[in-house]
C-alpha cells in the first residue's frame, strides 16, 4: 500500500488523541468540600525523619507509607452524655461535637503528635493567632495555665478566648485545651467553638480529659495485663486480654482511682513511669536501692500464677504450678481488703509483692531489691501495704 | 520527500532499532534504580520522551538517550504505518494483520495507562468516613478560604506546578501565589538550633523560625521526598505583600492569615482525588496462620454510600477481591501495624481493559495464522503425489 493522505491524517488523530488525553498535572484545581476539621495537625514524620525537628510544631505525614499519616489510638474515656461522637479522621483519636441551643457549636478533638510537636508555647500562641490573638510569654502562659491530673500525666490546660476576623461566632470565640506529653508522644485535647457554649462544656471537658486513656486496649474489654509492664521479654508468650505486640504491652485501665496509704519515712518517691501509679525508692546501707511500685491493671493483671512466675523469672527462679503456688500466698490485712503477699528470693534479688482485686481492677504493689535490703523492708512493706485503703 | 519518511516509519529497520534501544534502555533503568529509586528511575527513564544528564542537574542538561515514551511512540507509529503499507486483504496474512493488531493495542494501552492512570490511597480507620484518596508520593498546596459556614473552597496547587516556580493566579485567590523556592527534599530545623548565620525560611508564620536544607531525594523503596515550598502571598499594587511563608508536609499544621475580609489557610498534603461518594470502614479483619504473624487473610468491610445514585451498599474488600466502583479499583492494599486502620490501593485506569482485549486478539491472529498454514499443509500433504 502507497503513503497515502489519509494515513497521515490518521497519524496525526492519533496523536493528537493520546496528547489531548494526557493528564494535565500543572493545573490548579478549585473545589468546595464540606468542612474540614479547625485543627488538622498531622502525626510526625518519624520512621524516616532523620530531620531532628523535635522542637517544632506539628509534623507531616510519615515518609515510610503511603497516604497519610493516622495512626489513630484507641481512646477511652468518659465524655459528657451530650457530646456527639463525630467520625475519626486520618489525624484524630478522638472526636466530638457540641451543640447550643441556638445553633452554636463546639468542636472537641484529640490529637496525638510525635515528640514535643512544638511545646506548650507554641502551640498557644498559635492557637491564640487562630483566634486572632497575639501570642503570649511563657511568664504569661504560666499565669494563665492551669493543670489537670489524669492517667496520661500531668495536663496543662489554657482557656482562649478571641473572634479571628470573618469567623462565624456560632462556631467560633473561643478554644478550651490541654497539652500533655506522654509515652514519646504530645497529646492535645482541644474545645473550639462558640465562646459560651465552650465555657458551659468547660467542666464537662476538663472531666473527660482528666480520664483518657490511650491503649491498644483501651477501647475494648477491660484490659488483663500483668504488673511491672516493662520487664516482660519481648519474646514473652501471648498474654491473654493484651492484644498489644509482645514486649509492649497497653496502658493501665485506671481511671482516677481512690485509694491512699501510709508509706514508711524512709521511702522517697520514685521517678514517674508511663505504667506505674506510684514509685517510690529506698538505698540501702551499701548503695543498693530497693523500688517499689504500685500500678493498677483490668481483670486480674494476667492472673495470680503468670503473675508470680514472671516475677519468679525476674530474680532467676523457675516457676512454679498451681499447686506450688498455694503454699507461697500469705494474706494481708489492709484497711479494708485483705491483700494477697508473697515473699520469693533467688539468685538474682528478692520480690515482695501484694495484689488485690478491687471491683474490675486489680492493684498490684511489689518491691524488688537485693535480699538483704528486701528483708530489712519487709516489715515496712507489709506495714504500707495494710495502710493501703481502697475507697476512704 | 512524505513517500520517503513513510518508507523510513514504516521500516523494519526502524523496528529493530526501537527494540535494541528499548533493551538498552530497560538495562540502563534497572542498573540506575541502585542510586535513584523506582520511581525516580520510572519518571526519568521511562516517562520521559528523553533521558537527560546529569540527572541532578539544575542547569545544563545534555539529551543522552530517547526515553521510554519517544521509543514507544515511535515503536507504535511505526507499527501502524506498517500495518498500513503492507496491509492486504487475504485470508493468507488475516492472522498476521490481526496479531499485529493485538501488538499496537497493548503499545496504546501501555502509552494511555502511563498517561491516564491514578494510583492513590484511601487509609481508614474503623467507623471513618471518606470521600477522597491521596496520592502516595505527589503533594499539593492547598490553598483554603473557610468564610463559608458550610464548605471550605480549596485551591489545590499540584506539586508539578509548584516545581515550576513563578506566579500562580487563580480566580478563586484575591492574591497571587509567588513560589519562591520549592525544594523537592528537604529538612527542617529550629532557628535557634541551626548555627550562626542561618536564615529563616520565609518572614511570616513557623517559617520565620525555621531554617530550610535541601537534601538529596529519597531512593530506598520505603521512603519519600519531604517537599517544602516558599511562597510570598502578592495581593498586587492594591495592597502590600503578605511576605513569604513557608510551607512543608513537615508541617501538618496549616498556617493562617487574613486578607479580604476572610482567613486563609495554608498547608501542604498528599494530592487529593474527591469523589462523589464515600466509604465507611464498618469493620476490618486480619486472619493470621496460626503461631504465625503471616497474613492469612485480611478483608475490608465498608459501606458504599453514593448520593447521585442514590445507592448505599456494604461492600466487602479482601485480597484478590477489589471493589470497582464508576471506573475505580480499590484493592485491599494493606494496613496499619496494630490494625487500627485498613489501606486501599485506588486505581484509576481507564485503558485497564487493552492487555485483555490484546491478548485475546493475539490469541487468535496466532491461532488463526498457525490453523490456517495447518489445514494448508494437510491439504497438501494429502495432494501429494508421494502420497
Amino acid at each position: 500500500m502507497k503513503f497515502h493522505r489519509t494515513h497521515l491524517c490518521t497519524g496525526l488523530l492519533l496523536a493528537g488523541a493520546i496528547l489531548g488525553g494526557c493528564k494535565d498535572r500543572n493545573a490548579v484545581k478549585v473545589y468546595r468540600v464540606a468542612k474540614a476539621e479547625t485543627e488538622s495537625p498531622a502525626p510526625q514524620a518519624a520512621a524516616h525523619d532523620s530531620s531532628g525537628m523535635g522542637a517544632l510544631p506539628p509534623m507531616g505525614a510519615p515518609a515510610d507509607i503511603p497516604g497519610p499519616a493516622a495512626q489513630p489510638s484507641q481512646v477511652k474515656g468518659n465524655p459528657p452524655p451530650d457530646w456527639e461522637a463525630q467520625p475519626l479522621s486520618t489525624m484524630r483519636q478522638a472526636s466530638y461535637l457540641v451543640k447550643g441551643a441556638n445553633g452554636e457549636t463546639a468542636d472537641i478533638s484529640l490529637v496525638a503528635l510525635a515528640g514535643p510537636a512544638g511545646g506548650v508555647l507554641d502551640n498557644v500562641n498559635r492557637w491564640l493567632s487562630q483566634l486572632g490573638r497575639t501570642a503570649v510569654t511563657g511568664e504569661d502562659l504560666a499565669q494563665k495555665s492551669q493543670h489537670v491530673a489524669s492517667p496520661l500525666g500531668d495536663i496543662t490546660v489554657v482557656d482562649l478566648q478571641g473572634l479571628p476576623d470573618g469567623a462565624d461566632p456560632a462556631k467560633d470565640g473561643r478554644i478550651i485545651a490541654g497539652i500533655v506529653t506522654a509515652d514519646g508522644k504530645s497529646w492535645f485535647f482541644k474545645m473550639r467553638g462558640n465562646a459560651a457554649l465552650a465555657g458551659s462544656q468547660k467542666e464537662g471537658f476538663l472531666k473527660w480529659i482528666g480520664t483518657v486513656q490511650v491503649g491498644a486496649d483501651a477501647s475494648g474489654p477491660e484490659p488483663a495485663v500483668p504488673a511491672d509492664l516493662p520487664a516482660v521479654p519481648a519474646d514473652h508468650p501471648a498474654i491473654p486480654g493484651a492484644s498489644a505486640a509482645p514486649g509492649t504491652l497497653s496502658a493501665p485501665a485506671a481511671g482516677p482511682e481512690k485509694i491512699k496509704w501510709e508509706a514508711p519515712a524512709n521511702w522517697k518517691p520514685g521517678a514517674p513511669a508511663a505504667m506505674r501509679y506510684a514509685s517510690f525508692a529506698v538505698a540501702g546501707q551499701n548503695g543498693e536501692t530497693a523500688d517499689i511500685s504500685v500500678s493498677v491493671f483490668g481483670g486480674d493483671g494476667g492472673g495470680d500464677l503468670g503473675n508470680v512466675n514472671r516475677w519468679r523469672s525476674q530474680i532467676g527462679l523457675g516457676e512454679v504450678d498451681a499447686a506450688g503456688l498455694k503454699p507461697l500466698l500469705v494474706p494481708v490485712a489492709g484497711k479494708d481488703n485483705e491483700i494477697l503477699t508473697v515473699d520469693m528470693a533467688g539468685p538474682k534479688g528478692r520480690v515482695l509483692a501484694g495484689w488485690a482485686k478491687i471491683g474490675s481492677r486489680t492493684w498490684f504493689f511489689k518491691l524488688i531489691a537485693p535480699d538483704g535490703l528486701a528483708g530489712s523492708e519487709k516489715a515496712a512493706f507489709v506495714k504500707f501495704l495494710g495502710s493501703v485503703q481502697f475507697q476512704p | 520527500m512524505l513517500h520517503r519518511l513513510f518508507d523510513v516509519i514504516s521500516s523494519l529497520k526502524l523496528t529493530v532499532v526501537c527494540l535494541s534501544l528499548a533493551i538498552v534502555l530497560v538495562f540502563v533503568g534497572t542498573m540506575a534504580q541502585v542510586n535513584f529509586g523506582i520511581h525516580e528511575v520510572q519518571h526519568r527513564y521511562f516517562q520521559s520522551l528523553i533521558v537527560w544528564w546529569p540527572p541532578a542537574s539544575q542547569g545544563l542538561k545534555i539529551p543522552v538517550f530517547p526515553g521510554g515514551h519517544l521509543i514507544g511512540a515511535v515503536l507504535l507509529v511505526n507499527l501502524i504505518a506498517a500495518h498500513l503499507r503492507r496491509f492486504r486483504w487475504t485470508w493468507r496474512t488475516f492472522g498476521i494483520h490481526l496479531t499485529h493488531l493485538g501488538l499496537i493495542i497493548i503499545l496504546a494501552g501501555g502509552l494511555f495507562t502511563d498517561l491516564l492512570s491514578v494510583e492513590s490511597f484511601m487509609r481508614l480507620a474503623p467507623g471513618e468516613t471518606k470521600n477522597y484518596s491521596e496520592d502516595s508520593r505527589a503533594m499539593e498546596l492547598a490553598v483554603i478560604d473557610g468564610s463559608d459556614k458550610e464548605l471550605d473552597q480549596v485551591t489545590a496547587i499540584p506539586e508539578a506546578r509548584l516545581k515550576q516556580g513563578g506566579t500562580i493566579e487563580s480566580e478563586s485567590l484575591p492574591f497571587r501565589v509567588v513560589v519562591r523556592h520549592f525544594y523537592q527534599n528537604s529538612r527542617l530545623q529550629p532557628l535557634d538550633k541551626a548555627g550562626p548565620g542561618a536564615v529563616s525560611a520565609a518572614t511570616q508564620g513557623v517559617g520565620s523560625q525555621v531554617v530550610v536544607t535541601e537534601v538529596p531525594r529519597a531512593t530506598a523503596e520505603n521512603e519519600r521526598d519531604l517537599q517544602s515550598v516558599v511562597v510570598e502571598i502578592a495581593p498586587g499594587q492594591a495592597a502590600p505583600s503578605l511576605g513569604t511563608w513557608l510551607v512543608s508536609d513537615q508541617l501538618g499544621a496549616p498556617q493562617t492569615f487574613s486578607f479580604a475580609g476572610k482567613t486563609w489557610r495554608l498547608l501542604m498534603r498528599p494530592q487529593r482525588y474527591y469523589k462523589p461518594y464515600s466509604l465507611t470502614l464498618k469493620k476490618f479483619t486480619h486472619e493470621r496462620y496460626a503461631g504465625t504473624q503471616i497474613a492469612k487473610n485480611f478483608a475490608s468491610h465498608a459501606v458504599l454510600n453514593d448520593p447521585e445514585r442514590n445507592e448505599s451498599r456494604d461492600v466487602l474488600i479482601y485480597m484478590n477481591h477489589p471493589l470497582r466502583y464508576r471506573g475505580e479499583t480499590f484493592f485491599q492494599s494493606g494496613f496499619e501495624q496494630d490494625d487500627s486502620a485498613t489501606i486501599l490501593q485506588d486505581v484509576y485506569n481507564p485503558s485497564f481493559i487493552a492487555p485483555y482485549v490484546a491478548c485475546v486478539i493475539v490469541s487468535a491472529g496466532l491461532l488463526f495464522q498457525f490453523g490456517y498454514h495447518f489445514v494448508g499443509f494437510l491439504r497438501r500433504r494429502k495432494t501429494s503425489p508421494a502420497q
